[in-house]
């Protein structure tokens, strides 16, 4: 009757007695379903947290660099590498496209995350424990995690970021003692001797500019993008870079230029001005650095040989 | 300017009836559009072939969104809204020059977009969230094309009025059309909500605002994104009812309680954009409570209803009938043999099981946290918005290729078994995404080996077997899209002209015989499947609760 006007009546019919169960048992599901929410709250340990703070990503890039930098042990595949105190504030960073710092957090230890993007939203998937959080620029959102098993983790992004996403790929470590250390190549990573080396007032060295220079590599996120293995998925590899002939799309025009400090101090202050053939599709933004930054960035990629 | 129909009596509005015609036409090259990109999409998540790069992959996923979700979708459910609005209730259109312009104003919103995108202006995924930015013709494209879409809400409510003022139906409005009022009421919040949200970000990408904030952005997007899924529930379970109706003659065994249900719709479906925002920064617990559970799962409850006043308005017929052995007879002797029957019942087992277990459990504020943009979610919405609303207009067309277009059905044999076909592809689709998101994988994600990556990840090798489960099921789905389309587009341009009731070859039943007065139950054999679901969703709830407590503390 669906498609006519329902028999005279219809209005005061009583409800058959099965159906007046079932709807009886749905309501009692719906009422216990948002009870069940409300209780975990209480007794479940797996609850999103509330707090977030308003930033901006200036600032946050600022904090997160900042903390980076102070609490830096090494650096592994290009990531600095930070271990945390328990209990302490912890700055992560998603930017296109990478995950920094690397962690290596202590089993049965709380840690309270601060987690940000540099650009586009980002999400913050944990693997193989499979934990979900979405993170946006401008958001500083604040989460206590707890590992409470000990093994590698994987940071993956899972929202979409670009052409790059699927290279977005951070990692955790949860540590019990320090020998599990050893399992990951850690073992060396010590305390970095601090910030000492830029105050001296004399000149640097060439090496002593080099290891600057991976520092800011590391830090800034470069290797995100850019390799020094030779690989080339999105942007041009740094290693054999210097001293290369490159062609690149000037205004439209394709040209052939040899890399040199000018070439490198134009790109990183104006990446648009000459793109590389082949990386058309994946443009570079531009990044925050000094100018003496950029000098140090140079030396290091002098030093990086095919 | 109007035909009687010789088959079913009603009046038609030929006016009414050409726009219909038009729409039904376009939303089958928006599903046409949608599913080559689909089978393109599974065929490079499945590793082994890994058949796109990552530009075209993102930008198919891109195109099928838009294409499956908003083109095919809307343009049915504007012809549905036409034909519920007129042909039910015998009735005129009330100003089908405004219908020509809003189905202008679709088309060139489709061109525009899919141009775009096709171009590679907009490889920003359906969702668009800001700061990714796309061409402004690309956000102006869907904008016209809700404005079309909008303006073919408000002509439905102008046929309303007419057919209420020339009493055109009896004292109460079918439930059907009922139900599509409740779709369009929906609507007109939902487009409301992408009006709000579309037209700033279009100004944004001219450079006429500055920033549009990304939370901001999301909460209000998902008023438009979460919302408009529930017109199509609305929509689907109407014609649910209109084809127990059509099938079987039965109706709700209680109207009643089938229309209250559809008002809990309307009242605490447009809570649903929190389903989005469950692991966001930015809204707290108490609002991701409140709002995930529309209002203590208010909307839910109506689909609860729906689960039980839908199934039992078929066996209270059939038994009707005389087909009252034991729990199941009623459903071993229905009409198997007409496709359109056989659609509903499998989306309605299909929407249940598999959308509507997960849409509960994933939307609950906790458990998100394990399945929050991996590839669960489609999953998921495949499990809703594929096997529910696609396979029921699937189904409803096999009624209107007749009705209205005229046309006898060709390749009858084919439509038997092409539901089952998309329901066995999808189901398989579906619960295979749903499980590797279990493990983990992400939604959206060109390459799961994390190629050019600083560090990969191995996810756990089962993942190796619902992979290819779901390219199987991919492309048994994607082969029963095409046999479909391939059905309709020549029943519609080639077919036999209809000339009366003789050459249907679906049937329609005649109003099931009154109910002798009886004691006991009405419908004991919905009652024993709505109880085996309730099992199912108990299940699969405790499941996932205990994973969820299984993971790292997090506060």
């Amino acid at each position: 009757m669906s498609l006519f006007s329902p028999a005279e009546g219809w209005y005061y019919k009583k409800v058959s007695k099965d159906e007046k169960m079932w709807m009886m048992v749905a309501l009692v599901l719906c009422i216990m379903l948002f009870v069940w929410m409300v209780m975990w709250h209480v007794y479940g340990k797996q609850n999103p947290s509330s707090i977030t703070y308003r930033t901006s990503t200036a600032e946050f890039s600022k904090l997160s660099e900042a903390y980076t930098r102070q609490y830096m042990v090494g650096s592994d595949n290009g990531i600095p590498v930070v271990r945390p105190e328990p209990n302490s504030d912890v700055f992560v960073m998603g930017e296109m496209w990478r995950w920094s710092p690397v962690l290596i957090l202590q089993k049965d230890q709380s840690y309270k995350f601060h987690i940000s993007s540099r650009d586009l939203v980002h999400g913050y998937s944990i693997q193989p424990v499979n934990m979900n959080f979405q993170v946006y620029p401008g958001y500083d959102y604040v989460l206590e995690f707890k590992p409470t098993e000990s093994g590698e983790y994987k940071v993956i992004c899972n929202e979409f970021c670009g052409i790059g996403h699927h290279t977005m790929i951070g990692k955790i470590v949860v540590i019990e003692e320090e020998a599990d250390l050893k399992a990951y190549g850690y073992e060396n990573f010590k305390k970095a001797p601090g910030p000492a080396l830029e105050k001296k007032n004399e000149p640097l060295s060439e090496t002593e500019m080099a290891l600057l220079g991976e520092q800011v590599y590391t830090l800034k996120g470069c290797g995100a993008c850019h390799k020094t293995d030779g690989s080339s998925q999105i942007a041009p590899p740094w290693n054999g870079l210097f001293g290369k002939e490159e062609e690149v799309i000037e205004n439209g025009k394709k040209i052939s230029i040899k890399v040199d400090e000018a070439y490198i101090k134009e790109s990183i202050k104006n990446p648009q001005q000459k793109i590389t053939v082949g990386f058309e599709n994946t443009p570079m933004p531009v990044f925050p650095v000094t100018d003496d930054e950029i000098d140090q960035l140079i030396a290091y990629i002098k030093t990086l040989k095919d | 300017m109007f035909r009687t129909c010789d088959i079913t009596g009603f009046k038609v509005d030929l006016r009414s009836e050409k726009l219909i015609r038009y729409n039904a036409v376009f939303a089958v090259i928006s599903l046409l559009l949608a599913v080559t990109a689909a089978i393109l999409l599974v065929f490079t998540r499945y590793q082994p072939v890994h058949l796109l790069g990552a530009e075209w992959y993102y930008r198919l996923v891109t195109f099928h969104g838009l294409n499956a979700l908003i083109f095919w979708i809307i343009f049915f459910e504007i012809a549905g809204l036409y034909f519920g609005s007129t042909v039910v209730l015998n009735t005129k259109f009330c100003a089908p020059k405004l219908g020509w312009i809003a189905f202008a104003l679709m088309v060139a919103g489709l061109v525009l977009s899919n141009i775009i995108i096709l171009m590679g202006k907009a490889d920003v995924m359906l969702t668009s969230y800001t700061p990714l930015k796309a061409h402004p013709l690309y956000y102006l494209g869907i904008i016209l094309f809700a404005v079309g879409a909008l303006l073919a809400v408000v002509l439905f409510f102008g046929n309303l009025m007419i057919a209420r003022r020339d009493k055109t139906y009896g004292d109460t409005m079918p439930l059907f059309t009922y139900g599509l009022m409740t779709a369009a009421i929906i609507a007109v919040i939902t487009l409301a909500s992408g009006a709000l949200i579309y037209i700033p970000t279009f100004l944004w990408s001219l450079g006429l605002i500055d920033n549009i904030d990304p939370a901001m952005y999301k909460l209000i997007w998902w008023g438009l994104g979460h919302s408009s899924q529930q017109i199509n529930v609305a929509a689907m379970v109407s014609i649910w009812y209109m084809v127990s109706f059509l099938s079987v003659g039965g109706t709700s065994i209680n109207e009643r309680v089938s229309r209250s249900a559809f008002v809990l719709y309307i009242l605490f479906i447009c809570l649903a954009s929190a389903h989005h925002l469950l692991t966001d920064p930015g809204v707290s617990s108490a609002w991701k409570v409140w709002n995930t559970s529309y209002a203590m799962y208010l909307a839910v409850l109506a689909s609860m209803i729906h689960a039980f006043a839908v199934p039992s308005s078929f066996e209270s017929a059939q038994r009707r009938w005389g087909y009252n052995k034991g729990l199941f007879q009623w459903l071993s002797k229905a009409p198997w043999g007409n496709p359109a029957f056989s659609s509903i019942i499998l989306a309605v087992i299909g929407f249940g099981f598999i959308g509507g277990t997960t849409g509960v459990i994933f939307g609950m504020e906790q458990t998100n946290i394990i399945v929050h943009n991996t590839i669960a979610i489609p999953g998921h919405f495949k499990g809703t918005v594929v096997i529910g609303t696609t396979l029921t207009f699937m189904g409803i067309t096999y009624y209107l290729i007749p009705l209205i277009f005229r046309r006898k059905i060709v390749g009858f044999g084919w439509a038997k078994w092409q539901p089952w076909m998309f329901f066995i592809g999808i189901a398989l689709l579906s619960i295979s995404m749903i499980v590797l998101g279990q493990m983990g994988v992400p939604r959206r994600h060109w390459d799961s080996s994390f190629s050019g990556g600083p560090f990969t990840y191995n996810f756990n090798p089962a993942v190796d077997f619902f992979w290819a489960l779901m390219m199987l099921g991919g492309t048994l789905a994607f082969l029963s899209t095409v046999i479909w389309i391939l059905i309709v587009v020549i029943s519609v341009f080639f077919g036999p002209k209809v000339n009366g009731p003789a050459d249907m070859q679906l049937a329609i039943s005649p109003p099931a015989p009154e109910a002798k007065s009886h004691k006991g139950f009405e419908a004991p054999g919905t009652l024993a499947l709505t109880v085996i679901f309730l099992l199912v969703f108990l299940a699969l709830f405790f499941l996932n609760w205990k994973w969820l407590a299984a993971t790292w503390n997090v506060n």
